[in-house]
């Protein structure tokens, strides 16, 4: 048995390591003096972290994309959260028609999506929201949807919502506090689950930013794309400070969770 | 079910109503705008815009390569899914918590950063490149082709699939497994006459939305191989936003056949599947 979950845990830490070698692999270019030609890099310094933290677009693109993504995070769960919970709990019918408008984003790629927000929203209908981050904090919010929704409807499954509603209302409480009550603490972990992925999609998404606001609001993606024509070191420190935003993101809703269990 | 009176079945309908908006106003009507605009051809009703697709060596090409990449890397991905996630199952359930919340971060992990991540290793000068070079293992490898683009897309396909194929394996309980190991199953007996045909419905519609997520990239083929890549995809961004082939509603008509492409085998395998499951 031993010897199994050595080879368990072997496999699992092989399939870790691979998958972290791309960002190691950034990391060491963004302190790598020189990198060619070698498997290692010659020697490390913190120039390049430096010479870009000088540069007044990178401060920008990163305050741009904080911008959009608090956006998101404010308004996203709550349009989102509300309408999951009362469509379970009251009606069946707005249930099913939302697990299809959920999975929708999947089956129509996002490219085709911010075709369409192209279309409308740039003053051929009267309403001009292209070149603003509101096209963008609204537009994340059909992607963002089902990773509130797939957590949060788990969560409401182990819940006996029937009995819940009966006991309640039996003791007085109105559906607003029952709601508010019970039945939000008991979807919490699916809601800061459904919080990190919507952070990491509106921090991480290209399509959307270049195709609808492009250079009147660059985002980190933004000026990657930007950067990477020119130098790749200054490309690798940008990376490598989008991936300690998310995992810092990451740490501290994983942190949370497992703490909220133990109580 | 649950009973309400009418002030707070208005209330309800209140709640849901700012979501149905959003979702009215950014994700439907824009399907709509695209595919009304699809049928436009120099402001004339035409099919026009389609027929030019289907008859066009290059656009057609186009799906050929987006096709065989997307298959490719959604069979790579469940192939190192499952066996991965067979493994997680085991493990306790917090650490697959954890790995859950790394792979959906992974799978984001697309565009500029994953792309130039690749270059570093596998590019002229990566390091990859050098050591297999070195080991005599590869030739001359092209990180800016479309092996390259499998390779890349790869790596946020296995993460994805591990989401996908994780929460399935559930079906899989372990009265199940200790049922067949007493009847004297061997472990590769058990996978292949009792577990594979359990989660056989969740490997396919895995399969389908990777398949889907691979057609959809646009980001990731962009910043690896630019304008030079024949996928679906960059045909539909040049159209949009290039200089010099800037063609809207040609851009509308790809992108419906893209969606097109991608709905007929999702029906077909809502019909294949749903007819079978009672019976199984």
């Amino acid at each position: 048995m031993r010897d199994r979950s050595f080879r368990d845990w072997f496999w699992i830490g092989l399939l870790v390591t691979v998958q972290l070698l791309p960002i190691l692999a950034v990391f060491l270019n963004s302190v790598a003096v020189d990198w060619a030609g070698t498997i290692l890099p010659d020697g490390y310094t913190s120039d390049h972290i430096r010479n870009i933290t000088s540069d007044p677009r990178f401060t920008q693109s990163i305050i741009n994309s904080l911008i959009v993504a608090t956006g998101s995070l404010l308004i996203t769960p709550l349009i989102c959260v509300p309408a999951i919970l009362v469509a379970y709990c009251y009606f069946p019918m707005l249930d099913k028609c939302m697990a299809v408008l959920v999975i929708l984003p999947y089956a129509v790629p996002g490219i085709v999506l911010a075709l369409g927000l192209l279309r409308i929203y740039s003053g051929n209908y009267g309403i001009v929201l292209n070149g603003t981050p509101w096209v963008l904090i609204f537009g994340y919010l059909p992607l963002a949807a089902p990773l509130y929704y797939v957590p949060i409807k788990s969560n409401l499954r182990a819940l006996r919502t029937t009995e819940i509603f009966e006991a309640g209302r039996l003791l007085g409480a109105s559906d607003f506090v029952i709601m508010w009550r019970i039945i939000l603490p008991c979807v919490k972990q699916g809601l800061i689950i459904g919080l990190v992925m919507n952070f990491t999609l509106a921090i991480s998404d290209f399509v959307y930013a270049n195709l609808l606001v492009g250079g009147h609001f660059p985002t980190l993606q933004i000026f990657m794309g930007v950067l990477n024509g020119g130098s790749g070191r200054k490309l690798s420190v940008l990376i490598t400070t989008y991936f300690i935003v998310i995992f810092v993101a990451t740490a501290i809703v994983v942190w949370v969770t497992s703490r909220r269990i133990d109580e | 079910m649950i009973d309400i009176g009418k002030r707070t079945r208005l209330l309800a309908w209140l709640c849901a109503a700012p979501f149905l908006a959003v979702i009215f106003l950014f994700e439907i009507l824009p399907i709509v705008a695209v595919a009304s605009n699809s049928v436009f051809k120099e402001e004339v009703l035409s099919l026009g815009n389609y027929a030019e697709i289907l008859f066009s060596k290059f656009f057609m090409g186009s799906f050929r390569v987006s096709f065989a990449i997307s298959a490719a890397t959604a069979l790579i991905g469940l192939a190192v899914a499952l066996p991965a996630a067979i493994v997680l199952r085991r493990m306790p359930g917090r650490l697959q918590q954890f790995v859950l919340i790394c792979s959906n971060i992974g799978a984001n992990f697309t565009g500029f950063p994953l792309a130039f991540a690749f270059v570093i290793m596998l590019g002229v000068s990566g390091s990859f490149t050098l050591l297999l070079a070195r080991a005599g293992l590869i030739g001359d490898f092209n990180v800016y082709s479309t092996t390259g683009l499998v390779i890349v897309y790869s790596y946020f396909q296995i993460l994805f699939a591990i989401l996908l194929v994780l929460p399935g394996l559930a079906a899989i309980t372990p009265d199940i497994e200790e049922a067949a190991f007493l009847m004297g199953a061997s472990r590769f007996a058990f996978w292949w006459r009792i577990g594979l045909p359990i989660i056989a419905p969740n490997l396919a519609g895995a399969f389908l939305l990777l398949f889907a997520n691979a057609m959809g990239t646009y980001a990731t083929a962009w910043a690896l191989v630019g304008g030079s890549a024949n996928v679906v995809t960059i045909r539909i961004g040049e159209l949009t936003a290039g200089d010099v082939f800037s063609d809207p509603n040609l851009a509308d008509a790809l992108a419906m056949l893209l969606v097109i492409s991608l709905i007929i085998p999702i029906v077909i395998e809502q019909v294949v599947f749903r007819t079978r499951r009672p019976d199984a």
